[in-house]
């Protein structure tokens, strides 16, 4: 309880009482399930321990006001992002939790070393793939994963890309076992992962909410992640010179990401174009402006490969840039992130990733993956069809919980068509055990009281061709559903700020 | 040894003006121990800078662009190359029974191996199958050779039977294709035995062109540009087949380019702005580029208009040729 509080917040906020404190907590039970906040005897984990004191002292109606503040913030901020299939209009607000996801120095350090060595071999992976192919030469990885891969791109194969690198930005998801209190990996992203925005964001609205909690935790900062990243787009500009020109390629206002699109192109001080905004001619891309054509070096595409240019892949695609993909090809343009690289994301060959760093780095996986039961294996497969209603089934080219079989909670009928799927198309499906997800005390609004919600932890990763940078953190999504696992923002999930601590508190 | 000289020319006449045309071409001739291509230009009109690349399975790629507008888009590949006798099946080459898909020779030709959108491995082609292992000693060569006559012999060579976009579906139940879907035929029933087959685009030299005094029959469908299938035997190489005629390749056959099936090798694809409707004509002509007399015999053929539905007027189009 700092002496220090802004004049602002007395302002707008009730004061704690005596009597309110154990209000928010009344009944909370943490149940078989690993609690980020409490240890299994009920005492508060030492780097949880102020929070707990302070949100413990808060009465509900206390709480109520930050949140509303909270709220109040995004809604004016226009932080906001889009439900596709869901018919109820575009734009929707992203739930977010007040109350933060800590975590101690010491599980980040491992995440750190985990999360950097699976980036490297996941962008060795790739200059291999679309290279010598060294990995399958010698039959570590089967060929015909690779080559029944959507986002296997042939296109690739021989292109040299700039600095080697392909996973610029990479979202690796990780969950905690509650069983062993393990990170994960869930599930690597390293086309155009998306979400980064909500973290500076929330840290921004944390900041105002809570600000006297930032005195009293030693929380490292987010907020460098623009400069990184636009310092990785600088160097990879093929004509060299101190000002580049740097543009970040949106679908367009319909897609669900287009907030953060707009939010880092502007951060970053880049122009935010759409595919009409540019033109190729002779290999070399320009911008559309009032002065003329502006020549282009380097673009930060939020734009899936299959729509990046009609020419060279959907020739119904609107969106894209015709003769993109020639200009890449010639070298005269830098795109970030690499196209061709859903091949490393796939959700089956994501099983092989531990066989990548120990192949490609001869280490050891700091980070496991979660155990992945392959339904192109004949056997993985007849388990699978097995034990339908224990496990969770995913199409290995999607993202954002879409495509998904969540066993334990589906309807006979999911789970029927699920197994007609799975046997017309196995190749297409991986199925894994439940994890049970670990959670984090998170308000429900309904009953005015906290409670345990399942969380996971999604950091970004950036590369530069040397080392990952990794900004501390990452967006922890939270099923806000009481029970559910499925965290997704386009499935109901909201999001927490999350703590890194940078010493003992 | 046979020297020819082709000219390749597409033209796209649009309705009304179009403007921002990307297009890549595979027009020019493969370069290997068998064939040379000595000399290949590919000029444009409007004009434009092509440049080129090659592609994931060998084929050379010219790319270029045409923002201005403009009303009809000339194409034209000038081409001289040397093509030598293709080498025979060898006798003797593995047995069917003993071809191991994880076999080291045989796993980097997944891609020739797997069905695709227009060769797809197919139940109705059991009877096919069965029947080419039937008339052939055991050996691989000697099922791909049946393999090509049985399909030569079982299907008609018809026009407007089938279309640009036909998968084998549309031949299996017509009974009648183009060298296209004669060529698709021939891999899905080498391929669901195991053995890995490539879909070959390229031109049929005509038989008066190749052998002064030979009949003008033989020229199928009276059009130069031809597709056919070559089949990969282990332990011996590739060897091209064609379904059309009924038999292996000979000094008549020019390849140009390599792939899965006809969706790799389209010869001139593209997009354009514009809401006009196009219409496209192409003309190969074909010439023995210095023969023993020291005179040139020309050959010319005319293809008609193309097979497939426009689209109607996207604000975008898509150009291609079949």
């Amino acid at each position: 309880m700092g002496a220090a509080r802004p004049l602002l917040y007395y302002r707008l906020l009730s004061p704690q009482t005596e009597e309110s404190r154990g209000r928010l907590f009344r009944g909370y039970d943490p149940g078989p399930f690993y609690d980020e906040m409490f240890l299994p005897d009920g005492q508060a984990r030492p780097h949880y321990a102020r929070m707990f004191r302070e949100l413990d002292s808060m009465a509900p109606e206390q709480f109520e006001e930050r949140r509303q503040l909270a709220d109040l913030s995004f809604l004016l901020q226009g932080i906001t992002f889009t439900v596709y299939s869901d018919g109820r209009g575009t734009e929707r607000l992203f739930p977010f939790d007040l109350i933060p996801r800590i975590l101690p120095a010491s599980d980040w350090d491992r995440i750190e070393r985990g999360l950097s060595q699976r980036v490297i071999a996941l962008n060795l992976f790739l200059q291999d793939i679309y290279g010598a192919q060294r990995i399958l030469k010698d039959r570590r990885l089967p060929r015909s994963l690779i080559y029944s891969c959507g986002h296997f791109r042939r296109e690739m194969i021989g292109v040299q890309v700039p600095g080697g690198i392909y996973t610029h930005v990479a979202g690796i998801d990780l969950v905690r076992d509650s069983r062993t209190g393990e990170f994960l990996v869930l599930e690597d992203n390293v086309r155009t992962p998306s979400g980064i925005s909500y973290v500076l964001e929330n840290r921004l609205v944390m900041t105002r909410t809570f600000p006297y909690a930032f005195h009293e935790h030693p929380v490292r900062p987010v907020d460098h992640y623009p400069t990184e990243l636009c310092q990785i787009l600088r160097s990879l500009s093929p004509r060299g010179g101190d000002a580049p020109a740097i543009v970040l390629l949106t679908p367009g206002i319909y897609n669900s990401a287009y907030f953060e699109h707009s939010f880092l192109a502007q951060q970053m001080g880049i122009e935010l174009v759409e595919g009409r905004d540019l033109i190729v001619d002779g290999e070399v891309v320009y911008m559309k402006t009032i002065h003329g054509l502006m020549r282009v070096d380097v673009v930060y595409r939020r734009i899936d490969d299959d729509y990046l240019d009609p020419l060279a892949f959907r020739p119904d695609s609107l969106l894209g840039v015709p003769g993109l993909m020639g200009a890449y090809r010639a070298g005269n343009v830098a795109l970030a992130n690499a196209l061709g690289n859903g091949v490393a994301d796939d959700k089956a060959i994501y099983a092989y990733v531990p066989e990548f760093i120990r192949y490609y780095l001869g280490e050891e996986p700091v980070l496991r993956n979660v155990e992945t039961y392959l339904c192109s294996r004949p056997k993985d497969l007849a388990h699978v069809l097995d034990h339908l209603p224990e496990l969770v089934v995913k199409a290995v080219g999607e993202s954002g919980g879409y495509g998904m079989l969540m066993g334990p909670t589906a309807d006979r009928a999911t789970i029927a068509e699920f197994r007609d799927r799975l046997q017309d198309n196995p190749r297409n499906y991986i199925a894994q055990p439940v994890v049970p997800l670990s959670r984090v005390p998170s308000y429900d609004p309904r009953n005015a009281a906290i409670a345990g919600r399942h969380v996971d932890l999604r950091p970004y990763c950036l590369f530069n061709g040397e080392k990952v940078v990794i900004v501390p953190g990452g967006l922890t999504r939270v099923a806000l559903q009481p029970g559910s696992l499925v965290v997704n923002s386009s499935q109901g999930g909201g999001s927490k700020d999350t703590w890194v601590l940078g010493g003992d508190l | 040894m046979n020297r020819y000289r082709l000219q390749h020319v597409t033209l796209f006449e649009y309705d009304g003006p179009v403007s921002e045309s990307y297009n890549e071409v595979r027009l020019r001739p493969r370069q290997d121990e068998t064939q040379s291509c000595l000399s290949f230009r590919l000029s444009t009109d409007p004009s434009s800078r092509p440049s080129a690349h090659v592609d994931p399975f060998g084929n050379w790629v010219h790319r270029f662009n045409v923002l201005a507008e403009h009303r009809r888009l000339r194409v034209a590949a000038d081409s001289v190359v040397l093509v030598q006798t293709p080498p025979a099946i060898p006798a003797g080459t593995r047995r069917l029974a003993d071809l191991d898909l994880l076999d080291e020779e045989i796993d980097q030709y997944y891609d020739l191996l797997a069905p695709t959108a227009y060769a797809p491995h197919l139940a109705e082609l059991a009877g096919l199958m069965q029947e080419a292992g039937e008339r052939s000693d055991g050996s691989a060569g000697s099922y791909a050779l049946a393999a090509a006559t049985l399909i030569y012999e079982r299907f008609r060579y018809e026009k407007g039977a089938t279309h640009v976009q036909s998968s084998i579906r549309d031949a299996l139940s017509t009974g009648a294709g183009v060298c296209q879907d004669f060529a698709h035929l021939l891999l899905a029933v080498l391929r669901m035995r195991h053995l890995p087959a490539r879909y070959v685009s390229g031109y049929l030299v005509p038989r008066r062109t190749a052998e002064p005094g030979a009949s003008v029959e033989e020229v199928i469908g009276g059009q130069a540009s031809h597709a056919w299938a070559e089949v990969y035997l282990p332990g011996a190489g590739w060897f091209g087949l064609d379904p059309t005629l009924g038999r292996p390749v000979c000094l008549q056959h020019v390849r140009v380019a390599y792939g899965r099936d006809y969706g790799d090798v389209a010869p001139v694809r593209g997009v354009y702005k514009g809401h006009a409707g196009q219409r496209l004509s192409v003309d190969v002509q074909v010439r023995p580029a210095l023969d023993h007399e020291g005179c040139e015999h020309l050959a010319q053929t005319n293809a008609g208009p193309p097979r497939g539905p426009l689209p109607e007027e996207p604000p975008q189009q898509q150009q291609q040729q079949q």
